[in-house]
């Protein structure tokens, strides 16, 4: 088996690399396939908080590299997906504790046993960027509708197509607001896509139930009602290379479907549950 | 409540899109298309006003403009960028004022070659004006009204 390598990767902080990273990961997970995720990002790890496993954390990826413990020992199993793993970064140390080739090393060793080995970039262009490229043959370029993001974005889109080895990147759109777009108080994804003039392979709506899942460690994808979490998992299908078609953000949002909902609410949950996954 | 303030929205928006302001989502784009043009080409604003000043310098050898309003632009078209100039022209030079202006040039030209002093100015501007990718000039006779980009 030889899996795939996809480095999650944006410019900015903040927009939404890792939790992407999370619910992508265990999407995947959910259909069976092997995942193993890597946190790239040196003294300011994340991603094991996202998925709930900040506690079952004994070696991390720099203990891999210095060779205190082999890499199958540093991989940390999920909670409810044995399909799923996490190569967690080192808290306590800085970018330079790795390098690009031994990145490159892991992402080749564990290509053998998974089907997925996703990236989790740092933001920023330095080192922690060239590092969690490295392996990597594949990018999602993570970004949200907003000048700044977008700004970085192509950046990293122009240092992307520099690199042989990235063979092809796309864009995932987050947090996006069908209201404001709407009324045309923020640009939508086709302006996004236009000016980056990149591939798209998601549009991820804001989504509060994203705060809840990321206190309780728990990627959306898991939750069946969220609408960010059935984007997501429309992401996976897209990665798989299934095509699915869009969600119709503005027909879910709207205000009818939010007033259905607050009634549906009222009338009783149980009822509507199943009505609202469709 | 998420709700109520999204039907507040909705009402007030009502009553708000009215007049033909740039609207917030405009303003972003022209404003990301324009600063994204200068981090793809590397070109600074003091390198595009040197820019601008070199091809007046050219362009004035030919027709007469109003320099203030000359407007240098870059341009998405597709996978193409473009380098958009807008001059408003003020009038077209006769014929002969342009061949003695250049005859002029070129003694000087000669000038400073033969005295082997300086570098030529205007093969220069020329090659500057050769390297970018492409060249696009509004105006070419009479007055042109400079494009909203």
């Amino acid at each position: 088996m030889t899996g795939r390598v996809i480095v999650i990767t944006s410019g900015k902080g903040g927009v939404g690399k890792t939790t992407t990273n999370a619910n992508i990961g265990t999407a995947l997970a959910r259909e069976g396939k092997k995942v193993v995720m890597i946190d790239t990002d040196l003294g300011l790890r994340n991603l094991d908080l996202l998925l709930g496993l900040e506690n079952r954390i004994v070696y991390t990826i720099v203990d891999v590299v210095e060779k205190r413990c082999k890499l199958k020992q540093a991989l940390v199993k999920d909670k409810k997906n044995p399909n799923l793993c996490l190569l967690a970064a080192a808290q306590t140390r800085d970018k330079s504790a790795v390098t690009e080739e031994q990145l490159k090393e892991i992402c080749e060793e564990l290509q053998k046993d998974f089907d997925f080995i996703l990236v989790d970039c740092p933001a920023g262009i330095e080192q922690g960027f060239q590092n969690a490229v490295a392996g990597a043959s594949e990018a999602i370029v993570v970004t949200t509708p907003e000048m700044s993001a977008v700004r970085d974005a192509d950046r990293i889109i122009g240092l992307l197509e520099a690199k042989e080895e990235i063979k092809s990147y796309r864009l995932l759109i987050n947090r996006v607001r069908p209201n404001l777009i709407k009324s045309n108080d923020m640009m939508s994804v086709e302006d996004v896509v236009e000016i980056l003039s990149a591939k798209l392979i998601g549009i991820i709506p804001e989504d509060t139930g994203i705060i809840t899942s990321t206190n309780k460690g728990e990627p959306i994808v898991n939750d069946e009602k969220s609408l960010a979490g059935r984007a997501y998992k429309n992401v996976a299908q897209r990665i798989m290379g299934n095509e699915v078609p869009y969600l119709d953000l503005e027909a879910e949002t709207s205000v009818v479907a939010k007033f259905k909902k607050f009634l549906a609410g009222l009338v009783g949950k149980e009822k509507v549950g199943g009505k609202e996954k469709q | 409540m998420d709700l109520f303030t999204d039907i507040y929205n909705k009402v007030m928006g009502f009553f708000r899109r009215t007049d033909a302001e740039e609207t917030a989502k405009d303003a972003a784009c022209n404003r990301l298309r324009v600063v994204l043009m200068q981090d793809r080409t590397n070109l600074n604003p003091q390198l595009l006003e040197k820019m601008r000043k070199e091809l007046i310098e050219l362009l004035s050898k030919y027709v007469e403009m109003d320099k203030e309003a000359l407007e240098l632009n870059f341009e998405q078209e597709g996978e193409q960028m473009a380098l958009m100039l807008s001059i408003p022209v003020l009038r077209a030079k006769p014929e002969e004022e342009i061949e003695k202006a250049l005859e002029e040039e070129e003694a000087k030209c000669e000038e400073e070659s033969e005295e082997e002093s300086s570098e030529e100015e205007t093969p220069e501007t020329d090659e500057e004006l050769g390297d970018e990718e492409n060249i696009q000039e509004d105006a070419s006779e009479e007055e042109v009204e400079s494009e909203e980009v």
